[in-house]
């Protein structure tokens, strides 16, 4: 397995991408996304794989230079590890070769050899110029590495100026085992970065948009948010507190000096490769007004039911019917279980007409530990639903 | 509707400036002025940020060339195509960045949008941002040279998605051609692009511009000269 050295991805393709896998990230003009491949390969030089780096927009210091400014490594400190055809081997073939269908040829032939002699485990391949130049049929046919016994893993950075439309008909084609397309979402502010998995051959895996963060050269993935809802005194506030690395509540007492949660609960926590944004809403009724804008951009959430209350369940049956009008992959958590409590799984599920595939977990939300399994059983769904 | 002052009296005077998400291109023979009109309209104003992408000139020789005061020096980035040919160890700065060559589209594209993502996030000078969204004037300097590493179409596609970005930023995109250079098709290809477009042209000493695609100004040559770096007209 090549690991993309994104752990959050990694997370998503089952742990990596299986040995001679071809591989696409295609990114939107002007999108931050050169950081993906570069990722890759410093981790996979870290892994003591040999590399193949065929850049034509570059030479091979510029390149060098490039990594170690992004990424804070020198990837030439072991250079038997990494072999570089740069804009000199283009220009060298152009120079050489007049013939169009030669020069593609001699492309084929000095990749190829490159892979033999070094035994090479992974080719990074930057793809414009070899598209520019060749058309897209010939571009691909440099991707075969054929002849070369021991395939490496292709990966393939291309600068999609065709739009979506191209992008589906290369992943339908089954020209590549995963395709990655990274867009921004331009609004009133710009900079809004997102992955989608548009097609990967070796598992089952629906395709998923997921925003990303870059901090110190770091790519990030990111879900904006999670929601935590329940009915009033379930625990909701506690689960958001235990749930989060830090956060803020907006907690107030009432004349009697019991509090209640009268906006949002709001935590951030970073697992499994994901930097998460936790929100948590109040549970009384009258707030139900402004619950449509918290459900707005989430993408999964826990329902919380007091599982020593159940008279409580018809207010968690009115907000599980929100989190399904929203569509969104739900948790059920009978929270208070280290309490007396009578209420089963079946029942619960019978009262609160549950689909059979939604998880329905008895933890204590006071316990870290529980509520991190909480967290981590979303992600999982998260990464599954079809959206 | 955000107005950016052109620098260019004709336009100024007669409707106050260029319309944020104009996108206009300067049409230029051989050995004239005509960067320099783009240097005009690019020169960022109170509250405005630059960004110059720079495909001939290092971006040392181009700070010094353009006569900058010190409120646009600090408002102002160069991305530099040119520098790491000779220099691979050039390393990026808040107000300098550079990519490996001009035929690399994917590199301009990130180093433009982390420049403007600077911007927004008020890091890049130490001013606070006076204006949201920030004024940000783009010029391309020069399409000629990213034409003779790319193909027109890829070029035009290219163009196509940044001029459309420049349209929802409320930006201002200028971009210089040289017209001799290149055939009819390349020209009326990258004019597609384009909602103004400069034509210059030289007759003995003498240069003369016309505006074209602002109805209130006619598409007549006007003299200019350049006197103490600015654009005069006659």
């Amino acid at each position: 397995m090549l690991r993309t050295g994104i752990s959050g991805i990694d997370e998503m393709l089952g742990g990596g991408i299986p040995g001679e896998s071809k591989v696409l990230v295609s990114m939107e003009p002007g999108v931050d996304g050169g950081l993906f491949m570069a990722t890759t390969l410093v981790d996979a030089l870290s892994r003591d794989r040999t590399c193949l780096v065929v850049i034509p927009t570059s030479t091979r210091d510029a390149f060098r230079e490039e990594i170690l400014s992004t990424k804070g490594v020198d990837i030439h400190t072991r250079p038997d590890r990494i072999i570089t055809l740069d804009s000199r081997t283009r220009e060298d073939i152009r120079k050489n070769i007049r013939d169009h269908s030669q020069r593609l040829a001699e492309w084929k032939r000095v990749i190829c050899s490159a892979c033999t002699e070094n035994n090479v485990d992974v080719a990074f391949i930057y793809f414009d110029l070899f598209y520019e130049d060749f058309g897209l049929d010939g571009a691909l046919s440099v991707l075969e590495m054929t002849g070369v016994d021991k395939k490496p893993v292709v990966v393939v950075e291309h600068l999609n100026l065709e739009g979506d439309t191209f992008i589906e008909d290369l992943a339908s084609a089954g020209l590549f085992d995963l395709v990655f397309s990274i867009k921004a979402s331009y609004t009133g502010v710009p900079f809004f970065n997102f992955l989608t998995v548009e097609h990967i051959s070796w598992t089952q895996l629906p395709r998923r948009s997921v925003p990303y963060l870059i901090s110190d050269g770091t790519i990030r993935l990111y879900i904006p948010k999670i929601i935590v809802t329940g009915p009033p005194a379930s625990g909701k506030t506690t689960f958001v507190n235990n749930a989060s690395e830090y956060g803020i509540s907006t907690d107030r007492n009432d004349f009697r000096g019991s509090s209640t949660t009268v906006a949002m609960d709001l935590g951030w926590v970073h697992l499994k490769g994901f930097d998460i944004s936790i929100y948590g809403t109040p549970g009384k009724p009258r707030f139900d007004p402004i619950l449509p804008q918290l459900f707005k951009c989430a993408m999964g959430a826990v329902l919380i039911i007091d599982v020593t209350r159940p008279e409580t369940l018809d207010r968690a049956r009115q907000l599980l019917t929100m989190i399904q009008q929203a569509l969104l992959p739900v948790v059920l958590v009978a929270n208070k279980s280290d309490l007396p409590y009578t209420l089963g799984k079946e029942e619960i599920r019978r009262i609160l007409n549950l689909p059979e595939d939604t998880i329905i977990t008895f933890i204590s939300a006071t316990r870290s530990s529980d509520v991190s399994c909480v967290v981590e059983d979303l992600v999982e769904q998260i990464i599954m639903f079809p959206y | 509707m955000y107005i950016y002052k052109s620098g260019i009296k004709v336009i100024d005077d007669a409707l106050g400036g260029l319309e944020s998400g104009t996108n206009i291109l300067i049409l230029v023979p051989s050995l004239s002025s005509g960067d320099r009109i783009g240097y005009t309209i690019s020169k960022p104003k109170n509250g405005e940020f630059s960004i110059i992408l720079s495909t001939d000139q290092p971006s040392a020789d181009i700070e010094e060339t353009l006569g900058l005061t010190p409120f646009q020096r600090t408002h102002t980035g160069i991305i530099d195509t040119v520098t790491k040919l000779m220099s691979p160890e050039a390393a990026d700065s808040v107000r300098v960045k550079y990519v490996p060559s001009a035929s690399d589209l994917t590199g301009i594209g990130i180093k433009f949008t982390r420049m403007v993502e600077e911007i927004f996030r008020g890091d890049f000078s130490e001013d606070e941002l006076e204006i949201f969204p920030p004024p940000i004037r783009f010029y391309i300097n020069s399409l000629s040279t990213l034409l003779m590493y790319r193909r027109v179409e890829v070029l035009y596609q290219f163009l196509h998605v940044i001029t459309t970005k420049l349209k929802k930023m409320e930006a201002l995109g200028v971009y210089v051609l040289n017209k001799e250079s290149f055939d009819e098709r390349t020209l009326s290809l990258m004019k597609q692009l384009m909602n103004v477009v400069i034509d210059v042209k030289k007759d003995s000493n003498q240069e003369f511009l016309s505006i074209n695609g602002l109805s209130a100004i006619t598409p007549d040559w006007i003299a200019y000269q350049f006197e103490d770096g600015n654009l005069v007209m006659k």
